[in-house]
C-alpha cells in the first residue's frame, strides 16, 4: 500500500456505457470542457455489463478509484441493464465499504449522452474525493501497481 | 557436544540467545483463535511447549505456497537468488521432520536439485520437539515414525521429561548449536533421562497401529476397483487435505505480467482439484473424483514407495482432522488394501 | 433424538424400497469423536447407517448440483437422477435456492425435513477433549425447520431467532481504516485451498472465476492482494443467495471468520431488497431483478456539490 500525499495524482478507472456516459464524456471533450486528466476510460456496452470483478481487478492493478457511469433509468439502450446494475452496485458498494474500501473510492453515477458538463463535474468530484483520502491504493500489492505506473 | 539440558525456567533466555543469532520461527499463539502456529518469535514470546501440532505443515517454510522464482523484462530473465539468512526452527514435531526428509528426496534429487528449496533447506537449523501426547488422529507409528523418533534432516531433537528440555544433537550443525549455547545449558540428570525413556515407551505404545505391510502391492491390485468412486462420493474436491499435508508437493507455475515484463511464481497445486489434469483440449484424464482420490492415495502409498522407497505419509492426521467430509485416509487405505 | 433418528431411517428405507429415489444423501457416524459425516445410501438395508445428532453440521445440499450436472455430450440413455436428502433448515434453504436457479428440478429431489435444535461444533484439533458448543449460525438461525419438506419428520425444532446481526452492526461502527485492518488480517490467514468454495452449495460454477485464465482475475498465489480479490469476489457472488449455513466457515482449515462478512451480505439483502434467501420464496434472486423505485442513495450526483 503506497502512501498518498496531497500532490500525488490519483488514477481513476472509469467504466462508461457506450450509449450514454461514454457519449457524454465525448461531448465534454468536443465542447473543450476542462476536467482533471486522472481518468482512464474503459467503454462497455452497458453499465449492466460491469462485473464486480472489474472493479476489484481495477483496484488490484493500482487504481486509486473506480467510477461506473451508465444511462439514466428509463434510458438504457438495452431497456433494463442499468436497473439491474443499480441493485448490484448498491450491494457491492455497501459490501466493499464494510470490508474497508472507502465509499469515495468506488462511485456510481448516471450521465446521459447530452450531459457533457455533468460528466466533467462528475470527474472533478471523484478526483477531489479520492485525493482527500488518507491512505493510498487499496489491494494493490507492490508487484501490482507497476502495471498502472507510467 | 551431543547431549544437553536446560531448565524450563531458562527457556526464555535460550529464546533470546537464539534471536540474537538470527531469525527464529517457533510456536506462536494466535491472539484471536487461540491456536498455535509456526511464526516468527519476537523477544516477548515465551517458548510454548503446550500444543499438539501446527495446522500448517513446515513444508511451507522450504516450499512456500507462493514464491517468485524469476523475474523477466526486456533486459533478460533473472532467477531469484534467495536469501542467505540462517533461520532456526524450533518445535517442529517428529512427523513433520520426517516429511522434510521425504521432500528432500523429491526436491534435492542428485541430478535435478531445486535451487530454491535447497537454499532454504541449507540455511535452516531444525530443532524438533518430541510429542508429549498424541493428537487424536495421529498414526505416525504405523508409517515408520514415532512421537520421539529423530528423522533424517533434523539437527537437534528436544524432549520434555517434565519441566526441562533435553537436547540431543543429530547433525554436526546441531552439535555446533549446542556448543555455541553451552553457557545456558547443562548436562541432563539421570532422573531426567529415565523420565524421557519412560515417556517415549509410553507414547510409542499409545498410538493405534494400522497394518501397512504389503499395502503398496495390495492397493496397486485394486487400481480398477469401484471402491475409489465410492470413497470419493462425499469428497468435495477442495484442496484442504493436500495443502495441509506435509508431504504433498505438487505445484503450478504462474506468470504474472507487470508492464512490459513480469515474474514467474511457483504456487501450490492439488491433484484433488477438478482442473488439475484438465488439458488444453478440454479433455480431463482424471475427470472423476474417484480417479483423483485414487491418484492421491496411490501417489502416497504406492508410487512413492516404488520410486523413493518410502510411503509418503507421516501419520500426522491433518487430512483426517480437517477434511470437511471426514474422509479418513486410514479407512481409505485399509479398504483399498483389502 | 433417538426416536427422530429411527423415523428418519424408516422414511429413508421406505423411499428406497419404494423406488422413488435412487439414493439418499444423509449423515453417518464419523471416524473422529463428535463427528458426523455425509454419506450416500442406495439400499434400504443401509438406511440404518444414517444418523441424526448434534454433529450433523455439513450442508448436504453441496452435493446436489454435481449429481444433477448433465453430461457434456448429450446421451440418449441419460436419466435425471432422483435423490432424497436428509435436510435441516439451512440445507432446505440451500435447496430452495438451487431449485430457483434451476440447478435441480424440484420434482427430482425428495426432502426429508428434520427437526433441528442446532448443531455443535468442536475445534478441529481438540475433538477428543472439548465438549463442543452450539454453532453461532444455529443460535442466530431464522428458519431451523425445513420449509418445504416432502416428508416432515416429527419433532421440535429450535425457535427461529430474530434477525439482528449484532456483529455486523458492531463492525459497521468501526472506522474504515480499522475495518480494512481487520479484513486484511483475517484474510491473510487464507492458504487458497478452496475448501470454502467447494463446501458452499451455491458455488456450482463449472469453472470458478478464480480458476479462469485469459483473463486471469485472481492468481492462485496466496498473495494478500489476490486472496482479498478471491474472497471479495466469491462472497459477493453470494449476494442475495447466501443462506448463512456457515459451511464455508466450518470447512476452512484456518478458522477464518468468514461469517463476519457473509452476514453483511445477508443483512443487506434483507434491508435493501426484503429478501431472505430460501425463505421469502421469490422467483429470481434479488440481483437478477429490479424495481423502478430501487434506492439510488448510494449514487453520486455531481450536481449536488
Amino acid at each position: 500500500m503506497t502512501k498518498s500525499n496531497a500532490t500525488a495524482e490519483p488514477t481513476i478507472v472509469a467504466f462508461l456505457c457506450n450509449w450514454c456516459s461514454y457519449a457524454g464524456a465525448d461531448l465534454a471533450g468536443v465542447s473543450r470542457l476542462q476536467y482533471p486528466a486522472n481518468v482512464r476510460v474503459i467503454r462497455v456496452p452497458c453499465s449492466g455489463r460491469v462485473d464486480p470483478l472489474y472493479i476489484i481487478k481495477a483496484l488490484q492493478e493500482g487504481a486509486d478509484g473506480v467510477l461506473v457511469a451508465g444511462c439514466h433509468p428509463g434510458d438504457c439502450h438495452y431497456i433494463s441493464g442499468n436497473l439491474v446494475a443499480r441493485r448490484k452496485f448498491a450491494m457491492l458498494r455497501s459490501f466493499l465499504e464494510y470490508a474497508g474500501i472507502e465509499p469515495e473510492r468506488v462511485q456510481f453515477s448516471w450521465v446521459s449522452a447530452s450531459e457533457g458538463g455533468r460528466f466533467a463535474s462528475l470527474i472533478e468530484k471523484v478526483v477531489a474525493d479520492v485525493k482527500k483520502l488518507k491512505t493510498g491504493k487499496k489491494m494493490a500489492g507492490e508487484s501490482r501497481s507497476a502495471s498502472l505506473a507510467r | 557436544m551431543k547431549q544437553a539440558a536446560i531448565d524450563g525456567k531458562n527457556l526464555k533466555k535460550l529464546a533470546t540467545a537464539m534471536l540474537k543469532q538470527g531469525r527464529v520461527r517457533g510456536p506462536v499463539r494466535d491472539a484471536r483463535t487461540g491456536s498455535v502456529a509456526l511464526g516468527d518469535l519476537s523477544p516477548k514470546n515465551e517458548l510454548i511447549l503446550d500444543y499438539a501440532n501446527f495446522t500448517l505443515p513446515p513444508k511451507r517454510e522450504f516450499f512456500p505456497q507462493c514464491e517468485t522464482i524469476a523475474t523477466y523484462d526486456a533486459d533478460g530473465f533473472r532467477p531469484e537468488a534467495g536469501s542467505d539468512k540462517q533461520i532456526i526452527f524450533f518445535g517442529i514435531r517428529p512427523c513433520d521432520v520426517r516429511s522434510l526428509g521425504y521432500l528432500d528426496k523429491v526436491f534435492l534429487d542428485a541430478n535435478y536439485a531445486d535451487p530454491y528449496y535447497r537454499k532454504r533447506r541449507d540455511h535452516a537449523l531444525i530443532i524438533s520437539l518430541a510429542c508429549e501426547k498424541p493428537g487424536h488422529a495421529c498414526f505416525c507409528t504405523s508409517v515408520g515414525g514415532g512421537p520421539a523418533v529423530a528423522g533424517a534432516g533434523v539437527d537437534i531433537m528436544a524432549f520434555n521429561p517434565g519441566d526441562s528440555l533435553i537436547f540431543e544433537a543429530v547433525s554436526k550443525k546441531g552439535e555446533d548449536f549446542l556448543k555455541k549455547n553451552r553457557a545456558l545449558l547443562r548436562a541432563p540428570t539421570a532422573a531426567e533421562i529415565k523420565k524421557k525413556k519412560q515417556r517415549e515407551e509410553h507414547l510409542q505404545n499409545a498410538l493405534p497401529e494400522l497394518r501397512m505391510d504389503g499395502v503398496t502391492d495390495a492397493i496397486g491390485k485394486n487400481f480398477n476397483s469401484p471402491l475409489w468412486d465410492a470413497i470419493a462420493e462425499t469428497c468435495l474436491g477442495c484442496g484442504a487435505c493436500t495443502y495441509l499435508c506435509p508431504t504433498c508437493h505438487c505445484f503450478d507455475l504462474y506468470d504474472e505480467k507487470q508492464g512490459t515484463g513480469g515474474r514467474m511464481l511457483r504456487v501450490h497445486d492439488a491433484c484433488m482439484f477438478a482442473s488439475f489434469t484438465r488439458e488444453a483440449s478440454g479433455h480431463n484424464p482424471r475427470g472423476r473424483r474417484g480417479e483423483r482420490m485414487r491418484q492421491r492415495v496411490m501417489h502416497k502409498f504406492a508410487y512413492a514407495k516404488e520410486n523413493f522407497g518410502d510411503i509418503f505419509c507421516v501419520g500426522c492426521g491433518r487430512c483426517v482432522v480437517h477434511c470437511p467430509s471426514n474422509i479418513d485416509i486410514r479407512e481409505t487405505v485399509s479398504r483399498a488394501a483389502l | 433424538m433417538n426416536n427422530t433418528e429411527k423415523k428418519m431411517q424408516e422414511a429413508a428405507a421406505r423411499l428406497l424400497t419404494g423406488g422413488s429415489v435412487d439414493c439418499i444423501i444423509g449423515f453417518e457416524n464419523g471416524s473422529l469423536p463428535r463427528t458426523a459425516r455425509p454419506c450416500f445410501v442406495r439400499n434400504a438395508k443401509d438406511a440404518e447407517r444414517l444418523v441424526w445428532n448434534q454433529w450433523c453440521v455439513a450442508n448436504l445440499a453441496a452435493f446436489v448440483p454435481k449429481l444433477f450436472e448433465k453430461p457434456q455430450k448429450p446421451r440418449k440413455d441419460y436419466k435425471t437422477p432422483r435423490v432424497g436428502i436428509v435436510a435441516k433448515g439451512c440445507d432446505g434453504r440451500s435447496i430452495a435456492g438451487l431449485v430457483k436457479e434451476q440447478q435441480v428440478p424440484r420434482a427430482s429431489i425428495t426432502i426429508i425435513g428434520m427437526p433441528c435444535n442446532g448443531m455443535k461444533t468442536a475445534p478441529k484439533g481438540e475433538k477428543n477433549n472439548v465438549a463442543g458448543e452450539l454453532a453461532r449460525t444455529c443460535i442466530e438461525c431464522v428458519s431451523p425447520a425445513v420449509m418445504h419438506a416432502d416428508i416432515a419428520i416429527e419433532g421440535e425444532s429450535r425457535k427461529p431467532a430474530k434477525a439482528a446481526y449484532p456483529r455486523v452492526r458492531e463492525f459497521e461502527k468501526k472506522s474504515v481504516a480499522e475495518r480494512w485492518r481487520i479484513f486484511t488480517e483475517e484474510i491473510s490467514r487464507c492458504i487458497r485451498c478452496n475448501a470454502c468454495r467447494e463446501a458452499c452449495p451455491n458455488c456450482y460454477c463449472k469453472v470458478c472465476f478464480a480458476d479462469q485464465r485469459k483473463p486471469s482475475w485472481v492468481s492462485p498465489a496466496a498473495q494478500v492482494s489476490d486472496t482479498m480479490a478471491y474472497h471479495l469476489g466469491r462472497m459477493f457472488h453470494q449476494a442475495g443467495r447466501c443462506v448463512e449455513c456457515d459451511a464455508c466457515v466450518n470447512a476452512c482449515p484456518m478458522g477464518i471468520d468468514l461469517r463476519l462478512f457473509t452476514q453483511k451480505l445477508a443483512s443487506d439483502a434483507r434491508e435493501l431488497f426484503g429478501c431472505v434467501p430460501g425463505v421469502t420464496g421469490e422467483d429470481v434472486p434479488p440481483l437478477n431483478a429490479f424495481k423502478q423505485d430501487d434506492s439510488e442513495s448510494f449514487m453520486t450526483d455531481p450536481e449536488e456539490r
